[in-house]
């Protein structure tokens, strides 16, 4: 249990936050953050649909070089990677043992192998595609493809709202234990404190739904204020706002690359039969 | 009696705090559920898989619409993007499943003072988006497994382990967070958050018009959803066959059939981006929010 406090204390709601805009704003002169968000989502179309169709071990493994090419050119954080290696393994080594205990024994491993590796391919064009565009440039691109204004509304007040949400949560999570009686004992496994902490963090809602309320209230009437329903509902006002946004050279580099690699791969993968 | 169903029809700034409301409270919950540890006793994981109890709230007190479009999300938002999490694609069946049980969850609630009633859609709700999520997940596998029936034991074992996982999310995350922290809330909410947003509070005789809910818009994209589902399905269908018939020609004929292949990409990536062209263009002449 040594080990827990020592992950609490690492795990403060200062550094979560400093963390979480480190992913949003930190990478902001990165090759693929300087390329059109539309050239992203059609990269990522490909590579995040084909690779469960694909069965074929030559192919994958390509992929999946060059996803990890991409994902460390695009600079995004250690932590993001830890929780992605940490997720696929869990999957998959818990689907492995569970198949052994039915007598899948060594067969399963290949099969297995394989689907991790589609799920990586996907995982890492995802990490590619989206931590390197910032707030502002994946709204915009989102709107620009179609997708609804309350979606781009919701990433932009997402990120400007959400480090004084946590702090006024953490607030009102700390003035329940202060008024609160903390179990006397911890009992085994810890499981009071567990118990007590969620519950603290279930009942600490209560306020923030309140509050939340009104601030969402005040924050609705501002933007009547400044005229938001009549600007989702006109054309004109998208376009203006979209007007930056143009293919360039290095998108078309891209692209091509990213095709000419993908075809280098089918070739080859049509060549060596495993 | 009229005069009770037009009661309800919210304005458009309404809609939209109820949809930031719901956003900013679930995302907020999702990105702490994130960050508590799970406990693990062998095949039972003790996690908090989410706070359900939030979106179930919201839809119970306001409209159900509103508030389940806005923390499926509020989730992909802040619990995906924000955290570098964000699956691309693998989002919009997370978003459809949870935002489709929450809102009938909504739906099943006449009388939010009714204790049976809230606790038999709490439940409901949650049982629903996790039976939808299970049967994605074993799907998931299905395709991404070549010869899924040949390989010995994985199918039976993929069945166990989304079972356990649907269990443990009904019994213990549903009714711990699910069940429990609702039956505290709604009564104690109803009444006094509407005020602070300047509504009515939801009226036991009221009922939704059906037509708003169900607008053209959505069956639209829900049909399109669906031949997308219907087409991804037939093209693994066909692609499997093909890679069965091509392990033993491809030697003889040579690469072509690599074209194929990547034509057969190509369909879906076209596919897509005309979906996606199309309703950016109805969206901008109908100009009905969501």
């Amino acid at each position: 249990m040594e080990y827990v406090r020592k992950l609490m204390d690492r795990v403060s709601v200062e550094g979560v936050k400093i963390e979480l805009l480190n992913t949003a704003y930190g990478n902001g002169d990165t090759f693929f953050a300087r390329l059109d968000p539309r050239t992203l989502f059609l990269w990522y179309l490909y590579f995040g649909i084909a690779p469960w169709f694909i069965h074929n071990e030559v192919l994958l493994l390509g992929m999946f070089l060059f996803m990890v090419v991409t994902t460390i050119l695009s600079r995004v954080s250690p932590l993001i990677i830890l929780i992605l290696c940490l997720g696929l393994m869990s999957q998959v080594g818990y689907l492995f043992i569970v198949s052994w205990l039915f007598s899948g024994g060594g067969e399963a491993i290949l099969p297995l192998l394989k689907l991790t590796m589609k799920l990586s391919v996907i995982s890492m064009a995802s990490i590619t595609a989206f931590c390197s565009m910032d707030p502002e440039r994946l709204s915009d691109g989102l709107l620009r493809i179609g997708v609804p204004k309350q979606v781009s509304f919701g990433i932009a007040y997402g990120y400007r709202m959400l480090p004084s949400l946590v702090e006024e949560y953490h607030h009102i999570f700390l003035s329940f234990r202060l008024r609160g009686v903390a179990p006397q004992r911890h009992g085994m496994l810890y499981w009071r404190s567990i118990v007590y902490f969620l519950k603290i963090a279930v009942l600490s809602f209560y306020p923030l739904i309140l509050s939340i309320a009104k601030r969402t209230r005040t924050t609705v009437e501002a933007l009547e204020a400044k005229g938001f329903s009549y600007a989702y509902h006109s054309p004109e006002v998208k376009r203006i706002k979209l007007s930056y946004m143009r293919f360039t050279m290095r998108d078309a580099v891209f692209l091509v690359v990213s095709g000419l690699y993908v075809m280098m791969l089918y070739v080859l993968a049509a060549q060596i039969s495993i | 009696m009229a005069q009770l169903r037009q009661r309800y029809v919210l304005t458009q700034s309404q809609k939209m705090m109820v949809f930031i409301l719901s956003m900013s409270l679930y995302g907020l919950s999702n990105m702490i559920t994130e960050l508590i540890p799970s406990v693990r006793l062998g095949p039972i994981e003790l996690s908090v898989e989410y706070f359900a109890f939030i979106p179930l709230t919201l839809c119970i007190l306001f409209h159900p619409f509103y508030a389940a479009v806005g923390a499926a999300l509020g989730e992909v938002i802040f619990g995906e993007i924000m955290l570098g999490q964000f699956g691309g694609l693998g989002e919009l069946e997370k978003f459809i499943a949870f935002s489709l049980a929450m809102f009938i969850a909504g739906t099943l609630v006449n009388d939010p003072k009714n204790r049976r009633q809230v606790g038999v859609a709490a439940m409901t709700g949650v049982i629903i988006h996790q039976f939808i999520s299970c049967t994605v997940d074993i799907a998931k596998v299905w395709i991404g497994v070549e010869e899924f029936e040949a390989v010995p034991g994985l199918a039976q074992s993929v069945v166990v382990v989304e079972g356990v996982a649907f269990l443990n999310d009904v019994l213990f995350s549903g009714i711990l967070f699910a069940l429990l922290p609702t039956l505290y809330l709604v009564p104690r909410l109803y009444g006094k958050i509407e005020p602070l947003l300047g509504m009515k509070p939801r009226n036991n005789k009221m009922k939704y018009s059906l037509g708003e809910i169900i607008a053209p818009r959505l069956i639209v994209v829900s049909i399109i959803l669906a031949l997308l589902a219907a087409v991804a399905e037939f093209l693994s269908e066909s692609d499997m066959a093909l890679m069965e018939w091509d392990a033993d020609y491809l030697n003889s004929i040579g690469g072509w059939f690599v074209w194929v292949s990547i034509g057969a990409a190509a369909v879906v990536a076209c596919l897509t981006i005309w979906v996606l062209v199309r309703r950016g263009k109805r969206s901008r002449t109908a100009g009905t929010g969501i």
